[in-house]
């Protein structure tokens, strides 16, 4: 069984695709003699050997959907977990810019240029970026300025700064511009001091203005190039000035609601321990192959399972929270955990093109466990979700449940209370295992000590 | 028939519309920093010719760098691909 990727329709260099669950790329005769040159120039030996473009083995021709057009078929490495750009934390966006200019920085010594700058390009992969388009190199011409330039100021110099200089919620712009943030929006959204920054001004400010001033004129590829040339000297300075702008651009360590969880919870440092003493039994008694844990926070039981080496994807709200635990992965060199920012009461949707180029967050799923630690009032109380829908939802995510009720007796329960009506009289540790008894088998109930809460192991029926 | 020719001799035109906006302005931007790398780079020698000291090397860190102290980050991936055969 083939099947093209519906998100792999732009570049005719070529197109993913899966066959037998597999992940191939056809790459089209277009592209040969790009590919023969990204291949014998040393460039992909550079790259991959420092991990930070996707390996690849060449396979049977015979493979490929369209063999008409086929110069070759490739599997590339396979990557877990796929995430985009508007999951990311702020440091996660910059380390994929700064990864995707040094990658077309190098590019330029082996004769060849990144032709696109796309930060969907882009995967975490064992706890690093790494460049996963294996074509999007193109020849070098000297005297041409860098075709990807305005994609790259879009996709990641334009959330970045505004992250970094408004407001850090910006990020979610880019699930609405699938094609990165409009340069005049970016322009406009940002503070007046912004201006007096070199690469800000430039790259986005004056960037936006001759945007402006020659959008509604015709002028060709030629005539742009009879304007000047771009010596090599100074595309690699032009490189470098993108990259000390990113760089420069920093979000403080954000004090938000969650970060400080752990040191203002209802948890004693004992409690604390007999609760990842359970949450580490449970996991072991079911060896998922994969875990998503849900409002992960900074990654504190998440980790319970990322060192079993289960692949794991962390998921919290609060983007400082993901950039503590992103900040960690790097720091510690792990490689079994992958941050991400969600809203679970809004998780990411299908997007783009036909709504199929980006999956939902439901799509890219099942995992073989999720776990619910410490958010089920959050949902159920918070955000008024019947308990009931609670359950469908965690069995369309995963055949195993990790779950936490929290009983109103608790504080944090007892603060979401304070300035509303319980409406609630069926948020019970009873009627919660009345709405979860359609949808789930309990296999484990375990009080948590010195807490109010329990914990369940389940499986779906 | 001369554009024709023209896009023949010349480089193919690329994918995705570059934007001649952003063309241009790289264009310009691109000839300010080339020719601050050469005043800079005159600038450290002399400085360096008068203070006797080294031109030091101020490149950043880079990520495609390869890293030969820690072999292990490029050999740990799945043993069983095979690097692809070079022709």
């Amino acid at each position: 069984m083939t099947d093209r990727l519906s998100g792999s329709f732009r570049d005719p260099s070529g197109f993913m695709f899966t066959s037998d669950g597999i992940f191939y790329r056809q790459v089209n005769h277009h592209y040969q003699k790009e590919y023969d040159l990204l291949m014998n120039s040393g460039l992909y030996e550079q790259l991959t050997r420092s991990g930070t473009l996707i390996s690849h083995t060449e396979v049977n021709l015979g493979l490929a959907p369209q063999p008409d057009l086929a110069y070759k078929v490739i599997r590339p490495e396979p990557v877990g977990f796929i995430s985009y750009p508007y999951e990311w934390c702020f440091n996660q966006l910059k380390d994929a810019a700064i990864l995707t200019l040094a990658i077309g920085r190098r590019a330029l010594e082996f004769g060849m240029s990144l032709k696109d700058a796309s930060a969907y390009n882009i995967q975490f992969h064992r706890g690093r970026p790494v460049f996963i388009d294996t074509l999007s190199f193109e020849e070098y011409v000297e005297g041409q300025p860098w075709v990807a330039y305005k994609q790259f100021c879009q996709h990641f110099l334009a959330p970045l700064a505004l992250m970094a200089k408004t407001d850090i919620r910006l990020l979610q712009l880019l699930k609405v511009y699938i094609d990165g943030i409009p340069l005049d929006l970016a322009s406009e959204l940002l503070p007046a001091s912004t201006k007096m920054n070199f690469g800000l001004s430039t790259h986005i400010h004056l960037h936006a203005r001759s945007q402006k001033k020659y959008a509604d004129k015709e002028i060709s590829h030629q005539e742009v190039e009879s304007k000047g040339k771009l010596t090599k000297a100074s595309t690699l300075a032009f490189f470098d000035s993108l990259i000390s702008t990113v760089r420069a651009l920093e979000v403080p360590t954000i004090e938000t609601e969650w970060a400080d969880y752990y040191q203002d919870n209802n948890y004693t440092e004992n409690s604390f321990e007999a609760k990842r003493k359970l949450v580490g039994q449970f996991v072991k008694q079911v060896f998922p192959e994969t875990v998503w844990d849900l409002g992960a926070n900074t990654g504190e039981f998440s980790r319970v399972a990322s060192e079993l080496e289960i692949p794991t994807v962390a998921f919290d709200i609060d983007p400082g929270a993901v950039q503590q635990n992103y900040d960690q992965v790097r720091k510690n060199k792990e490689k079994f955990m992958l941050p991400l920012v969600m809203d679970l009461t809004n998780p990411s949707p299908n997007l783009g093109w036909r709504n199929a180029e980006r999956d939902s967050m439901t799509a890219r799923g099942p995992a073989d466990l999720v776990m619910a630690l410490a958010l089920i009032h959050h949902l159920a109380i918070s955000n008024n979700v019947p308990l009931r829908s609670l359950a469908e939802f965690f069995a369309e995510l995963s055949e195993h449940l990790i779950i936490e009720f929290v009983p109103k007796e608790d504080s944090q329960v007892r603060r979401l209370l304070t300035s509303r009506l319980d409406i609630f009289p069926d948020y019970t540790l009873e009627g919660f295992k009345q709405a979860f008894e359609p949808t789930f088998s309990v296999l484990e109930e375990k009080p948590v000590q010195g807490s109010t809460r329990t914990l369940f192991l389940m499986k779906r029926k | 028939m001369i554009t024709i020719i023209a896009s023949i001799v010349s480089k193919p035109l690329p994918y995705l519309d570059p934007g001649s906006g952003s063309m241009l302005i790289q264009l310009a931007v691109g000839a300010v920093l080339g020719a601050g790398v050469l005043i800079r780079v005159f600038w450290k020698n002399i400085k360096a010719f008068f203070s006797g000291k080294k031109v030091e090397d101020d490149s950043i860190e880079d990520p495609t760098a390869i890293d030969y102290d820690d072999p292990t980050a490029i050999m740990e991936d799945d043993p069983t691909v095979v690097p692809p055969t070079k022709e």
